[in-house]
Parts: structure tokens; sequence; C-alpha cells
């Protein structure tokens, strides 16, 4: 279970990022966090392993307080995937599953890479389970497409058993069929496990089909929490609309249409 | 959708507050006559001026249009008396030891030469020339030989400056990259060792290195060693710092500590880049290495001043052709090699 206490985040700038978000997700639900860009999404799943720290407020993971002391001990139960893969490109893909075990590996193993036998076995089943086959371990993870990379990336992440995992948009970048198939993977393999995933999306269509949970973001601010079935397009316009856009000169423009009520899907 | 309001378009000729302003100033003119005085006033000081004319000058002779030029009678007065490179190598059995004449070395005789010495008259007071007949061992490639063995010599210290440049500069460029270093004072101390390897010249502290290590190639391979360990620190630690910040966050999301982090996540990105210092570094050794002798560190140029300042010019000569192959066949060598990498 991870809980939100009135988080806050405010940059050194002055901008703030995260005001006064109090949130509770039960183990083993998939949360969707909706939003525009730059409502605090990735700012909210990165207070929860520690890459961000918090300007106020606190994040707890079953119950411990997420601070420098604990910070080493539950990193290694919050797994992430990223949504531009960071994977080390220049480097075998089993090698990058493996560095998923980093953590719990004796340097000395770490540096010379070479990893127990079983945890080699886990490498291969982890990439049989997303879909790569046995030629792809010795590729490098750069040579691979968008939606095979993210493959790997999942690989990586259940590498450790995460209880957590945190998914930063993690199809932005690929095509819908992939999106699809990506999410599945993450949420089924979520399931096995009975982890919590905390997953930032921005396809609406995906949030209703995937999240036990939907929570919508806006400026800081949670403006929306709820079971897709009461996320109604009326709440998806109030969500997005005139974050993208900003609100066209009155007068003046002549070309401006009203704007198109949103899609449902 | 969404986004299908076009983009306003302004109406034509209504004012606006921007504008692309031209490109030239005149700051860039300041810039230029700045520029133009810096160099006509050190190009007069360094007398650019006189070597051109002397160029000139000596151009001119060669195609037969001036009648003398100084530069031309320098180097010709050289390369009379560097003319013929010397091959062969004579000693004077008397001097030799351990010399057994049934069993000469391969490829040498002995014969007989006559010496003439200068030697002084102790009742007239007087020089005079007085020759000797002496047996002399004769091996008609041995100079041939003496500057391929120190040849070999020169191209192990260099190897060696090499290897211990990067035993030196990994450490070093782990402490001075500013994202890995532990603290700052460890980052201060080692960017500021790294600026004074850097700082340091070579042949300078090979002179020091001698005084220290004696004559000979460990002055020779420290000397390589540590100048260059500060220029390998420095781009070490840059590329570390520069390194794609994308998988290093991956694995410092999961706290799998710095050192495993630099392994997995910043040194696959940073190899090629550190093979092609290390490959330049060896380079520009191997060429180091063939001077560094001239202050006794070592290897050929050691060869090279001893022989000069006994005014053998001939043995000079050798000594030149023999770095001339040399290099030429090692970058010949690492042409073959990179295009075999790459």
């Amino acid at each position: 279970m991870i809980r939100f206490e009135a988080l806050q985040k405010v940059w050194p700038d002055g901008t703030c990022a995260i005001s006064d978000v109090s949130l509770e997700i039960p183990q083993g639900q998939f949360c969707v966090i909706l939003g525009p860009s730059g409502a605090g999404k990735s700012t909210l799943l990165r207070a929860v392993n520690g890459l961000m720290r918090p300007s106020a407020g606190r994040v707890l993971i079953d119950d411990v307080e997420l601070n420098i002391a604990t910070q080493r001990q539950l990193r290694q139960r919050v797994a992430m995937i990223h949504q531009h893969f960071n994977l080390t490109n220049r480097m075998s893909v089993a090698s990058n599953v493996l560095s998923g075990l980093l953590p719990t590996v004796s340097t000395v193993r770490a540096l010379s890479g070479w990893f127990r036998p079983e945890h080699r076995q886990k490498a291969c089943h982890l990439l049989d389970r997303v879909g790569l086959s046995p030629e792809h371990l010795k590729r490098r993870a750069g040579d691979l497409s968008g939606g095979q990379q993210q493959r790997v990336g999942i690989a990586r992440a259940f590498m450790l058993d995460p209880e957590v995992v945190l998914a930063d948009e993690p199809v932005a970048s690929l095509d819908p069929k992939i999106s699809r198939d990506i999410l599945t993977l993450i949420r089924d393999a979520a399931r096995e496990r009975n982890a919590t995933v905390l997953c930032s999306l921005h396809q609406i269509d995906l949030a209703r089909e995937f999240g036990d949970r939907i929570v919508g973001m806006r400026d800081g601010r949670v403006v929306f929490d709820g079971s897709p079935a009461d996320f109604t397009d009326d709440r998806v316009q109030a969500l997005y609309e005139g974050a993208r856009w900003e609100d066209p000169p009155a007068a003046d423009d002549a070309g401006t249409q009203p704007l198109p009520a949103l899609a449902a899907s | 959708m969404m986004n299908t309001r076009p983009i306003p378009v302004p109406a034509q000729g209504s004012a606006l507050h921007w504008q692309l302003s031209a490109p030239y100033t005149y700051k860039h003119i300041l810039l230029l006559i700045v520029v133009a005085t810096v160099l006509i006033v050190t190009g007069h000081r360094t007398e650019m001026d006189r070597m051109a004319a002397m160029t000139v000058q000596a151009l001119g002779y060669t195609v037969g249009l001036v009648d003398d030029s100084q530069v031309v009678r320098g180097l010709s007065r050289v390369g009379q008396s560097m003319w013929p490179p010397a091959v062969a190598e004579s000693e004077e059995i008397g001097r030799l030891q351990d010399f057994d004449r049934d069993r000469l070395p391969p490829f040498s005789r002995i014969e007989m030469q006559e010496r003439v010495e200068q030697k002084m008259n102790l009742e007239t007071l007087q020089l005079e020339a007085t020759s000797e007949t002496v047996e002399v061992l004769v091996q008609p490639f041995g100079y041939v030989w003496t500057v391929f063995v120190k040849m070999i010599e020169t191209l192990e210290i260099a190897l060696w400056g090499t290897i211990l440049s990067v035993l030196l500069s990994v450490p070093l460029a782990y402490f001075a990259a500013s994202n890995y270093s532990p603290n700052r004072f460890t980052y201060t101390v080692a960017r500021g060792g790294i600026s004074l390897l850097r700082s340091a010249p070579e042949l300078i502290v090979a002179l020091f290195l001698v005084l220290a290590y004696g004559f000979g190639p460990i002055a020779g391979v420290l000397a390589l060693g540590l100048h260059a360990a500060g220029f390998l620190g420095k781009f070490y630690a840059e590329d570390i710092e520069n390194a794609d910040k994308k998988p290093q966050e991956a694995l410092e999301a999961i706290g799998a500590g710095k050192l495993k982090t630099l392994w997995y996540a910043v040194l696959p990105q940073v190899l090629p880049q550190y093979i092609a210092y290390t490959a330049y570094i060896l380079d520009r050794n191997l060429r180091m290495a063939t001077v560094i002798g001239l202050v006794g560190a070592g290897g050929i140029g050691q060869e090279l001043k001893g022989r000069f300042d006994m005014f053998q010019y001939g043995h000079v000569m050798t000594i030149l052709i023999a770095i001339f192959v040399f290099v030429f066949v090692l970058d010949q060598l690492q042409a073959r090699i990179r295009a075999r990498l790459i």
C-alpha cells in the first residue's frame, strides 16, 4: 500500500509541481494517473522511490516512511518503467535485464558480470514472459525497436519481484497496438505478484481499459479520483480543457472555430 | 479531436513588437580590429615577417633566382655532415670485455686499422700525431642493430607509459567526475591533480625524474605516464559527466549504488570514447618516447643525444631514419587496425 500524505513539491524557481496531494493506493491496484503535460504526474511517481524529494508531506510504503534512511531498502521494492525505456543502449539485452538485480548482488559479482545461474535463468524467464526470444539475449539494447526496448525495461523492472511498479508514461512513444500489449504485460505481471501499479498515461481510452482506478491531476492537484466508469467524457473535458492551448484572443481571430467536443472512445 | 484549431495568422501590415536584427553589428567590426591588431603585433614579435622573407629567399635560391640563401646554406652544411648514415659499428678489440676470437658475433670480422692519436710530447710540449695499428671488430650492420634494440626499448617505454596512465587515470576520473565524486573535497583534489599533471610537460618532468630515478627507462615511463594520466583523467571524467542520464536514473531508482551504476549505465556508453582516447595517448606516447631520451630518460632519444654531442652526425642520421620508419610503420598499422575495428 502506498500512502501520500499532504505531499507538496515546490521547485527552486518557485513553481509548484504538486500541492497538497493525499492519496491511498491499496496493494495490487492498477492506478492510472491522467492529466495534461506539466500536471505533476511524473513528479508524483518519482516521489515514491525518492528520485524527487518532496518539499512537504510524506510518502509511506506499507506504513514505512520514505526518507534518506529507509530509501535504500524501499527502493529495492519499487520498480520503475520509463517513458524512454532508459536502457543502456550499448549493453546487451541480457546485461540490461540483469542490471535490475544490482542492489542485491555483491560488488564483485556485479563488476565481473558473473551472476548466479538462478539469476541468469530468471532473466531468461522474464524475457520469455515479455515476449522476447533467445536470439535477443546478446543483441545490443539500442538496436531493438521501441516496443522491444520497453519489453526489456519491463523484464528489468520485475527482476527483483517488486511490490510497487511505477510506470512513467510507459507507452508515450509507442503505437496504439504495441501500447496495448505493453500495458497488458505490465498489468498481468503485476497481478501475478499482487504488485501495486502507479501508471501515468496520456491515452484516455487505455486509462479506462487498464485502470482499476483513475486519478486525474491538473496543476499539481488531484481533480478526479474514481473508477473508470465514473470518468465520463465531461470529466475528461474538464481535466484537459484549455490546458494545452491558451484561450484565443476573442475579437480579431477570425479563423477560430468553436472547440470541438472531445471524441469519446 | 481536440487540436484542430488552426494557428492564428496575424493580419498583413500589422505592427510587430519584435524583429530579426541584422547579423553583424559594430561590435563585430570592433572585434575584427582587435584580432587584426593582436595578430600584427604578435606576428612581428615572433619574427614571422623575417621568416617569410627568408623562406621566399630560400625558394628563390633553389630555382636560381637569388644568389645566396642563409637557410639553404645552413641546411646543406648539416646535410653534408650527416651523409652517409652510419651502418657499421667498429670497436677496438682491446677494449672489449669477454672477447672470444673463436666465437665472433654473426656477420662480423676482424680488421686491422690505423688510429691516429694526438699525444703531448713531454719534452717539446708539442702535440704530435702518432699512429698505431689496432685490431678492430667490425660488425657491418652493428649500428643498425643497436638502433633497432633502442627502438624496441622506446616502444616498451611508450607501452608502459600508456598502461601506467590508464591505471592512474581511471580512479582519478571517478573522483574528478562531479556527479560521482564522493564529496566536494575529493572532487577539488582530483581536478587539481589533473591540472597539475597536465600542466607539466613530459620533457621537464623527465628532467626531474632522471635526477630521482637515474638515467634509463624508469624516468621515461613515469614522465609519459604521469602527463598522459592528467590528459586521460580529464577526458574520462568529462565523458562520465556528459553520459546519457536516463540509464543512470533507471539504476538509481532501484538503489543500485554509485559504483554499480557507473559500471552498468555509464561505462558501456563511454567505452568507445575511452578506447579512442587511449589509442591517441598510445600514439602520442610513441612519438614522445623518441624525444624523451634527450634528457636521459631512455630509449632512442638518449642514443640520439649522445651521438649528437659527440658530433657523430652519420649516426644521428641513422637514428632519424629509424624514427621516421618507426612512426610511418605505426601509422600504417594504426590505420589498418582502425579500419578493422570500425
